[in-house]
């Protein structure tokens, strides 16, 4: 029989919600119903050995000693194959599964697979390294996501050949694959033209890279009247991190007067991101918000004026679709306010 | 014009007819120093990626920007960072320095080659 | 213009006292081709050696591959600007031996490659493993100078090219295949509801193992220009670069140019195929723009609507692909794209050194990196040490067994930009 462990996060093994998403890894007794409905879609031929948990911020705040015991656990059960999730939106959850799969195949030579919506930023971060089924963007995907699932680790555990992405339903790995075409390029390429002129469809064998590229505004006139505003991904929060914005996959973003600030200091401000080494951010904030910096631009006459306030998110994990809802709202602030220049800073 | 090199050879053949600056160092370090003259404002001339020697495989490069200081290129900035990422992706491979490695008559050979380029674009 | 190609099959070669094509088996007297490489003082030496497809054969590293045609009617000949005057080719009759083909080796720098194996996995990836070649090994005078040495092996294997096509003049060929392009006018007239599709043949051009040759002009030196597509069925290109053998285009290739076939075949059916247009690939900047502009000039004024670009090569060579692409899709002219892939030995590194979103339908020969393992041989042909330190091989790639473990991009061909192959990725 085939052995899968199942690793899911501490809402689905029962733990509780975000109350208890400090929870370190555990394995569980008995597996939990979710674990239970994936033993089902593998209809005898596989089964579900252990399922282990571990609370999302836990994993996130403490990734490699939590990665080590999850690792350990996988281990002594010595299975064909790990399932992680499906962790559908949940960003931090996503990124753990994503990585604890990554992890199995790499450290553990253990086949895995896991099961995210593609906006997930674990999806992005994992896809070269794992197989991730796509599914919805939340658990009402449930019903789609097992079936999907199950099949392909039981093709992946029999070693079968897997197909594309499309075919199997996982997450483009971002892989160049060798094939033989049945027609040579010319012909190919002809037949693509003729598709194209006739507005038939036509499938690129090269999807190019798409850059979000940007054309900068029309330079500032005068910069010595312009009001400038600062805003960050590299989490620069008020002490204390008031309106709790996550270390990764940050949900929201900040909005704090710096009205009378001219200096961020080690009792005044800090960094709320997970992504990079906190001590010199949170020893001296203008470091990553250049605050100090503006205000003696400001006193020189050097610029206008520096708007009252700063917005700040984490950029670690988060989602290009979230970061760009976070700036459109941002920027929409910024017009009202009469802002005429931003300088963005990141880390 | 300006030529930054680190060959010999092409500092010999062109350094009495144009500026050459001469890098004692590796192809990313021509490729650092040119994304930093277009940074000042600096033309780029040639295309940094030249020929078909793979970078991880010719220890020589030979870039051509103009002298005169403009407004900064943005196309430059990218055709450069661009180079600079394939030069970084070919690194990656099993060796990343055969080039630096090379014997003598081969890396003589690729001065040659890099010579040949750089002549090609300049000599018209 | 209307260029009929007489093929005379050749399915085997034999070395013999007298040169001549008894059948189908071409008989090569190997003195007098010695001869005609050595008329040029700057080679010393030559051998001359058979391969064909089976055999346990590698010639590496090869520097250029070429099929023997002759002109038996129609203005000029073969190799118009280094073989015979510049006198417009590409009409009349032209036989051509089909299943062979010349093979020149020789060592023009250390750092050389192609590899062409006429069995095994290796066999596979390059079209070369399916011809009988004519091997020619030639060394040259140690004094010369790498631009005369490659000017001289580039010249000798048209030499005996010519040579041998030569033999095959008074032969009436049993299959004859026909092209027949119009003028603008003509074209208009005949097929007024078909798509006028016109090709963009991007040629490498940059210096030495690096250059293509247009009726004997360097074509780094020329400004984007046309040719009637049958000029290249006589030899009107022809290659001087050899460096990363797997994108780079042969003489044999363009001579077989399969997008010009291909277009061909759909003549006056589904599309009116207007011309070739053809463009080089400089290193200088300016003449990337230029070259590109005129291109995306050249095809308005033609009044196309679709066009087909092929590269040739990596690296630099992907800026003037994209330049012309996008400049062309922003006449409102619909482009296809053929180019290869560097993604890297896992296939997880980005493709192309640029990228467009214009460029939307793209045609790939597959991925240069991709690792492969070449058995051993029991005959070599040529320098096999290069083959250590080409490119695409590392050390140690030359294995104690004699087998070989490199990269895609050190055989001839094997990721072809103009869509030689079948292979590719995605």
């Amino acid at each position: 029989m085939i052995k899968i462990v199942h690793y899911i996060n501490q809402f689905y093994a029962g733990v509780g919600g975000e109350d208890k998403a400090d929870v370190g890894p555990e394995k569980m007794a008995t597996i939990p119903p979710i674990s239970n409905a994936l033993k089902a879609q593998f209809k005898g031929e596989a089964d579900v050995v252990a399922t282990v948990y571990c609370g999302d911020s836990y994993f996130a705040e403490n990734t490699e000693a939590a990665l080590e015991s999850i690792l350990a656990y996988i281990e002594e059960e010595k299975p064909d194959l790990v399932v992680t999730g499906p962790a559908f939106n949940a960003g931090r959850y996503g990124v753990a599964a994503g990585n604890i799969a990554a992890a199995v195949t790499e450290k553990l030579g253990i086949k895995s697979i896991s099961g995210m919506y593609i906006e997930n930023p674990g999806a992005d971060m994992f896809k070269g390294k794992t197989y991730i089924v796509s599914t919805r963007n939340s658990a009402v995907g449930m019903k789609d996501a097992l079936p999907l699932m199950a099949k392909l680790a039981l093709k992946l555990v029999k070693g079968e050949e897997i197909g594309s992405a499309e075919e199997e339903g996982y997450i483009s790995r971002g892989v160049r694959v060798p094939v033989w075409e049945k027609e040579r390029g010319a012909r190919r390429a002809v037949n693509m033209l003729l598709n194209k002129l006739n507005g038939e469809e036509y499938i690129t064998e090269f999807p190019m890279p798409m850059f979000d590229k940007v054309d900068p505004n029309a330079a500032i006139k005068d910069i010595t009247k312009a009001k400038v505003a600062l805003v960050t991904s590299g989490g620069i929060v008020p002490k204390g991190n008031p309106d709790h914005i996550e270390s990764s996959s940050a949900s929201h973003y900040g909005k704090y007067d710096i009205d009378g600030v001219s200096d961020l200091t080690a009792e005044t401000f800090q960094t709320a991101h997970g992504g990079y080494d906190p001590v010199y951010a949170n020893d001296d904030a203008d470091r990553v918000l250049p605050v100090d910096i503006m205000r003696d631009l400001e006193k020189e006459g050097k610029i206008g004026k520096l708007h009252r306030y700063y917005y700040s998110t984490v950029g670690n994990g988060t989602s290009v679709a979230n970061s760009k809802k976070y700036a459109e709202e941002i920027a929409k602030e910024l017009v009202a306010d009469g802002v005429d220049a931003v300088i963005l800073t990141s880390t | 014009m300006i030529i930054i090199t680190n060959n010999d050879k092409v500092y010999e053949k062109f350094s009495e007819r144009y500026k050459v600056v001469l890098i004692d160092g590796t192809y990313k370090d021509v490729l650092i120093k040119v994304r930093d003259m277009i940074h000042l404002g600096h033309k780029l001339l040639t295309h940094p990626l030249m020929g078909s020697v793979k970078p991880n495989e010719t220890p020589y490069r030979s870039i051509a920007i103009a002298d005169q200081i403009d407004r900064v290129d943005t196309g430059d900035i990218i055709i450069i960072e661009e180079s600079i990422m394939t030069f970084d992706k070919f690194a990656k491979v099993d060796r990343p320095n055969r080039g630096q490695d090379a014997t003598t008559t081969m890396k003589v050979d690729y001065a040659e080659i890099d010579l040949s380029l750089i002549g090609n674009a300049i000599d018209r | 213009m209307k260029l009929e190609l007489g093929l005379i099959k050749i399915e085997d070669i034999q070395f013999a006292s007298e040169s001549k094509i008894d059948g189908t088996t071409l008989f090569v007297d190997k003195e007098t081709v010695k001869k005609i490489v050595l008329e040029d003082e700057v080679l010393v030496s030559c051998d001359v050696d058979i391969a064909k497809p089976g055999e346990s054969v590698r010639i590496t590293p090869v520097k250029d591959v070429i099929e023997p045609r002759v002109k038996v009617e129609g203005t000029g000949g073969v190799f118009p600007g280094w073989m015979h005057k510049v006198d417009t080719v590409g009409s009349g009759r032209t036989n051509v031996l089909k299943g062979c083909a010349v093979v020149t080796a020789g060592k023009v720098v250390g750092f050389q490659e192609g590899i062409i194996d006429m069995s095994g996995e290796g066999a596979k990836y390059t079209p070369f493993s399916k011809l009988n070649n004519l091997v020619l090994i030639i060394e040259p005078d140690e004094s010369k100078d790498q631009h005369t040495y490659e000017k001289a092996l580039r010249l000798a294997g048209l030499r005996v090219a010519t040579y041998l096509g030569e033999l095959a003049r008074e032969l009436s060929a049993k299959e004859v295949k026909t092209f027949e392009s119009c003028t603008i006018p003509e074209g208009i007239e005949k097929y007024p509801g078909l798509p006028r599709v016109a090709y963009v043949l991007m040629l490498q051009s940059q210096g030495l193992l690096h250059d293509t040759y247009v009726y004997g002009v360097d074509i780094k030196q020329s400004l984007t220009t046309m040719l009637m597509p049958t000029e290249i069925f006589d030899g009107a290109i022809i290659s001087g670069n050899c460096v990363s053998a797997c994108d780079k285009n042969t003489t044999f290739h363009h001579q077989n140019n399969p997008v010009v076939e291909e277009l061909f075949a759909e003549h006056g059916k589904t599309i009116n195929f207007v011309g070739v247009i053809i463009t080089n690939e400089n290193v200088y900047l300016a003449d990337k723009e230029r070259s590109s502009n005129w291109s995306a000039k050249m095809c308005k004024f033609l009044g196309v609507d679709g066009v087909i670009i092929s590269q040739e090569g990596f690296g630099n060579p992907d800026t003037d692909l994209i330049m012309n692409c996008k400049k062309i899709e922003a006449e409102g002219i619909k482009t296809v794209i053929i180019t290869d892939e560097y993604a890297g030995r896992d296939g997880a590194s980005q493709s192309l050194a640029d990228a467009d979103k214009a460029a939307d339908a793209v045609v790939t020969g597959g991925n240069a990196n991709v690792v492969i393992k070449l058995p051993k041989m029991d005959k070599i042909i040529g320098h096999i040490e290069a083959v250590d330190i080409i490119a695409g091989g590392w050390d140690g790639s030359l294995q104690e067994d004699g087998s070989i473990e490199a990269e895609l991009q050190v055989i001839t061909g094997a990721t072809n930009e103009m869509g030689f192959n079948c292979y590719s990725a995605r």
